[in-house]
């Protein structure tokens, strides 16, 4: 075996004997790999939920797994395993080697703790620590309870408080032993209201990489009751939606799902290297309107899309996608950025052990401009002013993208009139960020409750956007 | 490789279950049931001739729901781990139990003994017929046809330039349940799926489509030429879209997308949403609903479904269900919590995972055919769109409000005209429901559905 002069990791730190890793590691790598890495992941989740007044589901899940990589030019083998002895474990080895030929493994090595590992951006401890099954279940209790006494309206209540942890052990192709430990929490409310026999519904959420104990203090969860109980009432009165081409102004926040589906995808590595996506070969090119700075930063401390490194041990980044208009950057896992000669930027993430590393977003936003949000609404002649959004979703090579309003209104000479339903927005993602006129001083994160699908795999990102105008954007209304 | 897979199903997982429920029982549970499952799959990627990327999986899990008594009635709680060491399964017994005792009790609480379970004869029966743990293929087959399936794809016309790559994939799972009251079953399945991506046309001009296929065994599934053609035809077909004026329309969606409105559908006559009052057809129960030539099973036995099943996620013995007759709901979907609570039967619905609330599904859906073929409904239209693309979650299962992105083809005077893209179509699925006015004879499989096309009236287009 080489000496190293780096720190061996002890046995105590992985749920698998080092000895055990080391002879996968070596038996899977053939002598020509570009790369390489084991995946060993421990998580634990816990979920309460009330409906009908009580908290009738309790659940809870033990995951735990080794996911192994080889990975030769364009090609990647990918093995995982939930079982932790020998045979399955090297079994695993042997099947992610399948893509290379047979031929000489590599030199064995030591596993060793990685030097410089960077500061962590949240707790390495369990988010639900402090904070037991009989306080969230009163935490649930309570907001039911105030949920119903705002009006009698609300005819059905439903909260959720969710915890997770997972423990996360990479060992690169050298040996080298990244560790990181992430905590995820979420508390999510939604109600049914009903007047004269017209139901309509509300929800609200909440979370970050950070303890129970913050949500549970109270004044955040009962600010998210206010807000699904006065979402629902809104929608009670909304008029249909206008059907066409018009003028559209996001408001802050979680309306910067916009930037997640109409570029944010697109501008991944993996897209862009094959050259699926429209974006492919644009950069330097302007893709949006002078003034307009979009970054993805994995690097905000306990955000829900933050991530100390991500799922290959880079150092997350604040990467900048575009600047003052023109396209700067791309979303890059190692493979991806080898293969196109450019710097991983930290966004190779996996939702666990058992699926593949693709490049994906982290917090993705558009920095602040200058135009008061007041005056972005009243520059509206005809328009529909969207506050929030339920979810998205684009076609990355032709560039079509759609959000759906949760919360908009409509909006004539400068004033907001009455809300309307909720309504799919359409638009190119090539086109619509030339059409931004006005950018406000009011930049905003979300709440922490984003999700985002990419190849059947989900990972938790945050967006970001202060007010916007777009000057024209198809709403999908029923008002034609 | 399918010997692998072999050695690696040959898991005693029923054993698993009933050693569960015994630590249950230890540690203080009345009643319990438990899921085991052990999945084993590889896939293949093609990308333009080339191996892009190999995956196997190797997955087990077990998961346990126990309830306990308390002062105010039985409570429960759910809990799952991948440890299935004795360790393990002792610890999920025990952290089980401690959830269960602060969850709070529901009178109408339906412990897992006592369900209408299928009689040994009945299983015996059907593991002959159904149960497989191989479905043909080695992974070096399933390269070769997404090889073949790929290059296909590409050579399918000058206009294809570049492709998303050919997925071949194969696997088995294996499924026990066990519930206290004595009830034990396993199973097994096995499928194959081939799927393929390609671009037509370049730069901003680009337009991507897809194809494909999943059987239970390799040697059922389309040809990889079949998939092939039809992802390249529809990528080409999509090229040079317009727009079209905002108004309103009759819509045909084909098979592919008609799919959606199973789903819809059956997403509002779950009864745990129907008892939430999170339905919009939570009071419409023995009412018309769709016009009178449509009818809607649910069939867990059918030769040509994926989701064939004997019992439910409850030990529930599946049956056929009729969900509409002549165009009128006839039932709601309900485990035995759901049934007791709205006061009907169980229909065999019950899905399972390993942890977490039991939910609603359905085993087979079918939507009965009609005799026009798709070329006479757009002939009877004058105005109107094929859609062929549907983007986005604009659906509110409470309203029933809809609006979704969409493309597709503009049909005009019963000819189809352009390609179509980057408009929405929106409506309220009530009415949609109501509105049907045509249904084709193109039954068309997807898995564990089956769909013809429909023509939708008065559906609101928004484009230029």
């Amino acid at each position: 075996m080489p000496k190293h002069a780096n720190h061996p990791t002890p046995d105590s730190q992985l749920p698998i004997a080092i000895e055990t890793l080391q002879s996968v590691l070596s038996q899977m790598l053939p002598a020509q790999a570009d790369d390489g890495d084991l995946y060993i992941e421990h998580g634990v989740s816990e979920s309460l939920a009330l409906e009908e007044g009580r908290v009738k589901h309790v659940s809870a899940s033990t995951h735990q797994g080794m996911g192994a990589r080889v990975i030769k030019g364009e090609s990647a083998g990918h093995a995982y395993t939930d079982r932790f002895d020998n045979k399955a474990l090297m079994q695993a080895g042997q099947s992610a080697r399948a893509i290379a030929e047979s031929g000489q493994s590599r030199a064995p090595v030591n596993i060793h703790q990685a030097d410089h590992a960077p500061k962590a951006l949240y707790q390495p401890t369990n988010p639900s620590e402090g904070v037991d099954f009989l306080q969230r279940k009163l935490l649930l209790e309570e907001l039911d309870t105030l949920a119903r006494s705002l009006d009698p309206r609300v005819v059905q209540v439903f909260a959720n408080v969710s915890s997770s942890f997972s423990d996360i052990h990479i060992i690169r192709m050298d040996g080298r032993h990244i560790q990181d430990a992430r905590p995820l929490v979420r508390l999510n409310i939604s109600v049914v209201v009903e007047q004269n026999g017209k139901r309509e519904t509300g929800s609200a959420g909440g979370g970050g990489r950070f303890g129970l104990s913050r949500l549970a203090d109270g004044e955040e969860a009962r600010r998210l009751v206010h807000e699904a109980v006065r979402l629902a009432l809104l929608n009670l009165d909304a008029h249909d939606t206008p059907a066409g081409n018009m003028p559209v102004v996001l408001g802050p926040g979680w309306p910067g799902i916009l930037l997640h589906e109409a570029i944010g995808h697109g501008l991944e590595g993996d897209f862009n290297r094959k050259g699926s996506s429209v974006f492919s070969d644009k950069m330097g090119q302007r893709i949006a309107a002078k003034g307009i700075t979009v970054v993805d930063d994995g690097t905000i401390p306990e955000r829900r899309g933050s991530l100390t490194v991500d799922d290959e041990g880079t150092q997350t980044n604040r990467t900048v996608l575009i600047e003052d208009g023109i396209l700067t950057g791309y979303l890059m896992d190692r493979q991806n950025a080898r293969l196109m000669g450019v710097k991983p930027t930290g966004n190779g993430r996996r939702e666990s052990y058992a699926h593949p590393v693709l490049p994906r977003m982290t917090n993705t936003f558009m920095l602040a401009g200058n135009d008061n949000p007041d005056d972005i609404i009243a520059s509206l002649d005809k328009g529909i002013y969207a506050v929030n959004f339920g979810g998205g979703q684009v076609d990355i090579t032709s560039g079509k993208f759609v959000f759906t309003t949760s919360e908009a209104y409509y909006v004539e000479n400068g004033k907001i009139q009455y809300p309307v339903k909720g309504a799919t927005l359409i638009g190119s993602g090539h086109e619509v960020l030339q059409k931004v006129s006005m950018i406000g001083n009011d930049l905003e994160l979300d709440p922490g409750v984003g999700t985002c699908g990419k190849g059947g795999q989900s990972v938790p990102v945050g967006v970001g956007l202060p007010t916007i105008r777009i000057d024209e954007l198809t709403v999908g209304g029923t008002e034609a | 490789m399918s010997t692998t897979m072999k050695n690696t199903t040959e898991q005693h997982i029923s054993g698993q279950s009933l050693q569960l429920l015994d630590a249950a029982k230890k540690n203080g549970a009345i009643h319990a049931d438990a899921v085991a499952i052990c999945d084993t799959g590889d896939s293949i990627s093609i990308r333009n001739g080339m191996v892009e990327s190999v995956e196997r999986e190797d997955a087990q899990g077990i998961g346990l729901r126990a309830f306990v008594e308390t002062p105010k009635g039985l409570a429960f709680a759910t809990a799952s781990t991948s440890d299935v060491s004795e360790s393990g399964l002792n610890k999920l017994a025990e952290q089980v139990i401690a959830m269960a005792r602060i969850s709070e009790a529901d009178p109408d609480a339906v412990p897992p003994v006592g369900a209408q379970h299928p009689t040994a004869a009945e299983m015996q029966t059907w593991a002959k017929k159904h149960d497989r743990t191989d479905c043909g293929w080695t992974l070096d087959q399933a390269k070769e046809a997404a090889l073949e399936c790929e290059e296909a794809a590409r050579n399918y016309s000058d206009l294809i330039s570049n492709s998303e790559g050919a997925d071949a994939s194969f696997g088995g799972s294996r499924v026990a349940y066990a519930s206290s009251d004595g009830f034990v079953a396993e199973y097994a399945k096995a499928s194959a799926s081939l799927s393929v991506s390609v671009i037509a046309g370049t730069g901003e001009e680009m337009q991507r489509d897809y194809a494909w296929h999943r059987a239970f065994n390799a040697a059922d599934l389309h040809s990889p030429q079949q998939i092939a053609e039809e992802a390249a035809s529809r990528a080409c077909k999509r090229l040079n879209p317009q727009s079209m004026e905002s108004g309103e329309a009759t819509v045909i969606f084909e098979p592919r997308i008609a799919s959606s409105m199973l789903g819809h559908l059956i997403g509002a006559i779950n009864g745990r949403s129907v008892l939430q009052q999170r339905s919009f057809l939570a009071d419409s129960l023995n009412e018309k609903i769709f016009p009178d030539f449509i009818n809607i099973e649910d069939n867990p036995n059918h030769p040509d479904g994926l989701g064939n099943r004997l019992f439910d996620g409850e030990g529930t013995r599946c049956s056929l269900n009729q969900i509409i007759t002549d165009g009128k709901l006839n039932t709601f979907l309900a485990d035995r919590y759901v049934a007791k609570r709205l006061g009907q039967q169980p229909t065999g619905s019950a899905s399972r995972g390993l942890t977490g609330d039991i939910g609603i599904g359905s085993s087979n859906l079918i939507w009965q055919p009609g005799s026009q073929t798709q070329t006479e409904m757009i002939k009877a239209i004058d105005n109107g769109v094929l859609i062929t693309e549907l983007i986005g979650f604009g659906v509110n299962g409470v309203t029933g409000d809809y609006s979704r992105g969409a493309g597709g083809f503009v049909i005009e005077n019963g000819e189809i005209s352009h390609p179509v893209q980057g408009i929405t179509i929106a409506g309220n699925l009530k009415d949609m429901f109501a509105n049907i006015e045509m249904i084709g004879s193109d039954l068309t499989w997807f898995g564990s559905s089956a769909m013809p096309s429909i023509a939708i009236s008065g559906m609101t287009i928004a484009g230029e």
